[in-house]
């Protein structure tokens, strides 16, 4: 763990947090990216990246509500936020049936009322009671799953009306991301605040944070209203995704949330685990799934994904093994940095993806023929040859593609040129033993920006970064 | 705070015996006069004298060689309020229930009832006063005072409660859950916790199943398994070894990923998609069915199985070196390691034993069901942990034993066996559980306030 304030105290202007645990989640989260756009581009376009967002919001806000919990330490993994989720999922679901909830303001304060007052009697418990966490949210677990059966035996229901079209995912911008935007954006925020420093500082050290005066009890019961509000949020976003109530559905995202939150670097013995890790962990597993559901296995589908689960599960565990050996070597390691050198990356596997397959099929137009008969059912295995054939292809474009190429190719060329540069900058400045290189390394990116922006303009196209272009 | 065997003077013990001897004469009459038969009356009149003479000589010491009180400090109202505060307030919250109860509910004041709200107040009554008494066992005699106190109230309320076939049902289940938790419990010992269990459960389920489809003969297709079911657990404690802390998630995903192989081998060459099917042998029904016998005495072989995995662990993790030793790394790692324990030598062993018993798990509910499915092991998810837990092992490591998770696993079985008796679907069933486990624990396994960590 001192390698571990060494690179905190070293990156000051990166607010102390850099984590090297966050390698392990960007780089599958590359991977995956990658590998889930080669095999199905439909993921990046609006319709795609709107189900994704709508499938994988619950998921993430239920790994929310675990960490901020896991975070207060004592081994509090919250193994009852899925039936918590389901039982705020069943109970909307019911009151709207009797026609009590109905405006959405009221159901976004039920459902985080609900969680805050769960969690308020969870924190209140281990408190006072002082029984270990995990056996009051097994306790929970068990109580919670029981009574959402009671309260609804098969899944049924319809959500509120102004809820129903959320769930469709058809376009990025829906409600559902707003909400998970909200809830990105405000856990930011708490991360500023003295509240934070002294809930890690509870997290990695109780009696420390106890004889330095941190006030622990209400540390604790802050930490669990936090969890219990994105819990509530989870639940809205889980109704919004299936538009009914599910007892049983809620329970599954306990294991999930879980696997996501330690996939996302977490430590569940508590202190570490942030907003970032938790959203890549989830978003890994929502691309797991998908990846896997690319290839046709047919009846064994579901056991393939449990297989590489948990395979990938255990293996990314392992990993983070080998992290105080990659810190020996690599002492200053900025996760954004890596997380924006890697984006360069997938931005031209996308690219490629998106714009080479196309033209591919305007070279064979008699496969062409057979794609569009195939492409009523969504995700047909692609035979062999073109898996391995497909990436090293010599597309053959036409006219306008040129042009845009031509467009594109500066603000490319520009954005590699910038990466590089950040990248070796940022590794001068690790091996240096001067704290003082930081000017530097802003005034050249500045300067960069500047010549970026010349050379922009004076192909004559001033606006068209990349990512414009890919969307459409 | 007291010895655990206080000794008594001489007459106090005869005058024990005495009146053993006389509650036990008037049992053995009262039971010719109803003419139950011989061996059980036998049977009743050992257990009462010994029972009542355990009783008498513990209960009765502890009060024998009580401190005198001293005469200081705050009035004896106030005294008796500080030190039984928590039973008080349940003893209150109890008395509330069963009035709302009494006026919610037709005919629910009726003299069962109230008996049984006076077994249940007597519970806490005696496990605050008694209970602190014993320092060492105090989770096992509150598991055993729950344990009675339900039996009886079950046995009063519920129309064949006690009977033979209910018993013995009782203790078939007892006996499968009872297997399953030998692992949790010896890996709660190290501090650990294994969530593999219920996948390798159906795997081994499936497993066994397709083996004997697949024409491999029986008894070889359970070596096999068991096998398999200790390279499982070897891989889940190496894997885990440097993962202590996250030793549940670990196990967790060699889990998943068991459970998904397993599922994937079976069902290759099949259009069934994971489902397997076959007959299984006579024998290995008869181990585990209801109408199973052993050695011609009417009770499924698996009750004796159990009983004798118990007799063996208790023993052996009392006296041999093995189980001293595994207490001594629960309890401190790096004095333990001082005297040349290996640690990762026990906490692979433990995982293996674990993958070995729930394999054994799963094959014997494979001849309980006669059917493979992936998800029988599904809800012993939860239950191992609850029985190691309810019983009072410590999930830190070093303290319980599996004698306390016997007790563990009985209490849970009765519970549910009584929520069945009284009509209770399985949902409220598991509310129930929830919601009980949480103040059984809270009894005994209470962690000290931070401000006497420091």
């Amino acid at each position: 763990m001192s390698e571990a304030t060494t690179v905190s105290d070293a990156a000051p202007s990166q607010g102390g947090r850099s984590y090297p645990f966050l390698l392990v989640p960007i780089s599958l989260f590359f991977l995956l990216l990658g590998l889930a756009v080669l095999r199905s581009p439909s993921l990046i376009t609006s319709a795609g990246i709107g189900s994704a967002v709508i499938v994988a919001t619950p998921l993430i806000l239920a790994t929310y509500a675990l960490m901020a919990v896991v975070i207060a330490g004592r081994g509090t993994v919250d193994l009852s936020v899925g039936p918590l989720i389901g039982f705020v999922n069943v109970t909307l679901i019911q009151l709207h049936g009797a026609g009590v909830l109905e405006s959405p303001l009221a159901v976004f304060a039920y459902a985080i009322a609900v969680g805050a007052a769960y969690q308020l009697l969870f924190a209140l418990i281990v408190i006072y009671v002082r029984v270990q966490p995990i056996i009051v949210s097994l306790s929970g677990y068990l109580a919670l799953s029981g009574l959402n059966l009671v309260i609804l035996p098969r899944p049924g229901g319809v959500a509120p009306q102004w809820m129903a079209d959320w769930g469709l995912g058809t376009s990025i911008f829906s409600p559902v991301l707003l909400i998970l935007v909200l809830a990105s954006v405000g856990w930011m925020l708490f991360t500023q605040t003295a509240f934070f420093t002294h809930l890690r500082l509870m997290g990695s050290d109780e009696r420390a944070a106890y004889t330095s005066g941190v006030p622990i009890f209400v540390v604790r019961i802050g930490a669990h209203l936090i969890s219990g509000c994105f819990a509530g949020l989870a639940a809205i976003a889980f109704t919004a995704l299936i538009s009914s109530g599910d007892p049983s559905q809620g329970t599954t995202y306990t294991l999930i949330a879980v696997t996501a939150l330690v996939l996302g670097g977490a430590s569940l013995a508590g202190g570490r685990g942030g907003v970032f890790g938790s959203f890549l962990g989830a978003i890994n597993l929502y691309l797991i799934t998908f990846v896997l559901a690319t290839f046709n296995f047919g009846a064994v589908q579901s056991f393939v994904t449990n297989l590489a689960y948990g395979t990938i599960l255990v293996v990314s565990l392992l990993l983070t093994l080998i992290i105080p050996f990659i810190q020996r070597h690599l002492r200053n390691f900025s996760p954004l940095l890596y997380f924006v050198a890697l984006s360069v990356v997938a931005l031209s596997v996308i690219l490629h993806a998106t714009f080479d397959y196309q033209s591919q099929g305007q070279v064979q137009p008699e496969t062409g023929a057979d794609q569009t008969v195939a492409s009523s059912q969504m995700l047909t295995p692609i035979d062999r040859e073109q898996i391995y054939v497909a990436p090293l292809e010599m597309a053959a474009p036409n006219q306008q593609e040129s042009a845009m190429r031509a467009a594109a190719a500066p603000v490319i060329l520009f954005i590699l040129l910038m990466v590089v540069i950040a990248v070796f900058l940022r590794v001068a400045f690790s091996q240096s033993d001067r704290r003082s290189l930081a000017p530097v390394v802003a005034v050249v990116i500045l300067a960069l920006v500047v010549l970026g922006a010349y050379m922009m303009r004076y192909p004559g196209s001033p606006n068209a970064p990349p990512v414009s272009v890919e969307a459409e | 705070m007291l010895p655990p065997t206080p000794s008594l003077s001489l007459s106090a013990n005869i005058i024990g015996l005495v009146v053993g001897i006389i509650l036990t004469v008037i049992g053995v009459v009262f039971g010719f006069a109803q003419g139950t038969s011989v061996q059980f009356i036998i049977l009743s009149a050992i257990a009462t004298l010994a029972a009542f003479v355990w009783g008498w000589r513990y209960v009765l010491g502890q009060f024998v060689s009580q401190a005198p009180q001293t005469d200081e400090g705050p009035s004896e109202i106030r005294r008796v309020w500080l030190q039984f505060r928590p039973a008080l307030i349940g003893l209150v919250a109890i008395l509330l229930v069963f009035l709302v109860l009494s006026l919610a509910i037709e005919n629910f004041f009726n003299i069962w009832n109230v008996i049984s709200l006076l077994i249940l107040l007597s519970i806490v009554v005696l496990t605050r006063t008694l209970g602190r008494q014993f320092q060492e066992n105090r989770s096992a005699f509150i598991g055993v005072m729950v344990l009675s106190g339900l039996f009886s109230i079950g046995a009063m309320n519920i129309e064949g409660f006690a009977s033979t076939m209910n018993i013995k049902s009782m203790l078939l289940f007892a006996a499968f859950l009872g297997i399953a938790s030998v692992g949790q419990t010896l890996v709660a010992l190290l501090g650990g916790l294994d969530l593999s269990i219920p996948f390798i459960i159906g795997a081994a389920n499936v497993g066994l199943l397709y083996l004997i489809s697949l024409g491999v003969p029986p008894w070889l297709a359970v070596i096999l398994v068991l096998t398999i079911g200790v390279a499982l657990g070897v891989i889940n404690g190496l894997l885990s070894y440097r993962l202590q802390g996250q030793a549940l998630i670990v196990t967790l995903g060699t889990g998943f990923a068991i459970s998904g192989g397993v599922q994937i081998l079976t069902s290759i060459g099949t259009a069934y998609g994971g489902n397997v099917f076959g007959t299984v042998p006579g024998w290995l029904s008869n181990l585990a069915a209801m109408n199973g016998v052993t050695f011609g005495m009417p009770f499924p072989p698996v009750i004796a199985i159990w009983g004798l995995i118990i007799l063996i662990l208790t023993i052996g993790m009392r006296y041999t070196v093995y189980g001293r030793y595994l207490y001594a790394l629960g309890v401190n790692r790096t004095s333990a390691k001082r005297v040349m324990i290996s640690e990762l030598k026990y906490w692979v062993t433990m995982y293996a034993i674990s993958g070995f018993f729930a394999a054994l798990t799963g094959s014997l509910l494979l001849g309980w069901s006669g059917g493979g499915f992936i998800g029988v092991g599904d809800q012993y998810l939860f239950l191992t942990l609850a029985a190691v837990v309810v019983g009072g092992t410590s999930l830190l490591g070093g303290q319980g034993g599996y004698g306390f998770t016997v007790i563990g696993v009985l209490v849970l079985q009765v519970l549910s066996s009584f929520l069945i008796g009284i009509g209770l679907e399985f949902e409220w069933q598991q509310f129930i559980f929830g919601l009980l486990i949480l103040p059984m624990v809270a009894l005994y396994a209470r962690s000290p306030h931070i401000r006497t960590q420091i």
